[in-house]
């Protein structure tokens, strides 16, 4: 499989795990990727201007004709909502007048598709079956919206993937609520209580591990564990991993391919114990 | 054209015509994760849209509290975007110049793309913190859990296309 890939800005910094643990499953699973030879960001959450955010976008699929992937939630529900917009022809015209490289079309697929697709019946690859693992699947917003591919408030493919892996995913009744990163730059204290409701929750549940596929949750749920541990003065303690990480857990793959650690809540002991199940 | 209806299709204009269908259900604020802090809420600020109130909907916190998580959106059962609403009255609230952090923050976002086509996270927090000084703390413990792990950069990230970035931003943002 070749596809193009879209990093996205966060790739080169709070989200350089998500971008290394991508590159790593892919190449393990045989898939090539092209990035874009010259992407630029698409605007995440905060372009307001619909038709700017159309042409951010467009621009970055008028690069290629192969499929693109990208493994961050917020650069997929952008240029998927891109794709909606421009079946519109007279929004087409208009950001095609902009630029260079016009705009035909484009497929746009989040990693997670792409992995589960193809670990779908080849369980030989899987080299560290995450027995008994419990693992709360954490969709937060964008995969699922707008609509269209999965369902935008009862989504299962993240389950699918967990299940596949060999792991257990817990019934985790948060799994489509916002994370508030989006806002936690200008009003902290209405991300944070958000934030903080889906680790306790997590917690409740009996999660070892909560797994995302937003490098924004990732921040959001693990880079502020810990300053959200002690303004409630308890214990969370659950590491957060994006999906290529987890899945690159189960090939096989080692810590430093997958940035495993850079994350602020460290998976190691978490790892200790996939490793003792497996061997028991 | 009088002022309200004036403003009442501009933001149908970039909202969409459907918002004319709005039977103020609040299935959009019941839906929100931010409802709680919103004052009006997400229903209030569509009825304020469709009566042309244009101080009201454009002077308010709520516009800063979407997280932009869609899910009023996709249980609307008009099929309105209520979130395209809001970022509508953004959108004009930027061009009108009205003051606010939550504004601030994203024409600071939209500056760095339109000169760079890509967000640099470090330096746009640091431009963000000369106008909001009180996210300082916030962002000393974020950075000091980022920063050993090497993710945080001092790159400034630059596309070459950025002459056809410029024009994105300045020609379809009009």
């Amino acid at each position: 499989m070749k596809l193009a890939y879209y990093p996205g800005c966060v790739s080169r910094s709070t989200g350089k795990d998500m971008d290394a643990s991508t590159r790593a499953v892919c190449k393990a699973l045989g898939i090539e990727l092209v990035e874009l030879e010259d992407w630029n960001c698409c605007g995440a959450t905060h372009v307001s201007n619909e038709l700017v955010a159309t042409g951010l976008a467009a621009r970055n699929m008028a690069q290629t004709d192969l499929e693109i992937m990208t493994s961050c939630s917020i650069c997929y529900s952008n240029l998927r909502s891109a794709v909606l917009n421009l079946e519109d022809l007279e929004t087409r015209k208009k950001v095609n007048a902009v630029l260079d490289k016009k705009y035909s079309g484009a497929r746009v697929r989040h990693a997670l598709d792409v992995i589960l697709e193809c670990l779908a019946g080849n369980d030989e690859r899987i080299a560290v079956p995450l027995k008994e693992l419990k693992v709360a699947p954490y969709y937060g917003c964008l995969l699922t919206r707008p609509g269209g591919i999965y369902s935008p408030e009862f989504p299962t493919i993240l389950e699918k993937l967990i299940k596949t892996l060999q792991a257990e995913p817990i019934d985790f009744r948060l799994k489509t609520f916002c994370c508030g990163g989006p806002i936690f730059m200008s009003q902290e204290e209405a991300a944070n209580d958000i934030a903080f409701r889906i680790l306790s929750e997590a917690r409740k549940a009996g999660a070892e591990v909560i797994v995302t596929v937003c490098p924004l949750c990732q921040l959001m749920l693990d880079a502020k564990q810990k300053a959200l541990e002690q303004k409630h003065g308890t214990k969370i303690e659950i590491p957060v991993l994006y999906v290529t990480q987890l899945a690159g857990i189960a090939l096989g793959l080692g810590p430093d391919e997958l940035g495993l650690n850079m994350n602020a809540v460290s998976p190691m002991a978490m790892m200790e114990k996939v490793y003792e199940r497996m061997t028991e | 054209m009088a002022k309200d209806e004036e403003f009442k299709h501009e933001v149908l204009r970039l909202a969409g015509e459907e918002v004319l269908t709005c039977i103020q259900c609040g299935t959009c604020s019941a839906s929100c994760p931010t409802a709680n802090l919103m004052n009006p809420s997400i229903r209030k600020l569509i009825k304020l849209c469709l009566e042309g109130k244009k101080e009201e909907a454009l002077h308010n916190d709520t516009l800063g509290l979407c997280t932009s998580c869609l899910l009023c959106t996709v249980r609307c059962p008009r099929g309105i975007r209520p979130k395209a609403v809001v970022s509508a009255l953004k959108d004009l609230a930027e061009r009108e110049g009205v003051p606010g952090v939550d504004l601030a923050y994203e024409q600071l976002f939209l500056k760095q793309i339109r000169d760079f086509g890509r967000i640099s996270e470090l330096p746009l927090t640091g431009e963000f913190l000369l106008v909001f000084p009180r996210g300082m703390v916030q962002s000393m413990q974020m950075g000091l859990e980022l920063a050993p792990k090497g993710k945080i950069s001092l790159e400034m990230e630059k596309v070459r296309g950025r002459d056809e970035v410029k024009r994105i931003v300045e020609e379809l943002g009009r």
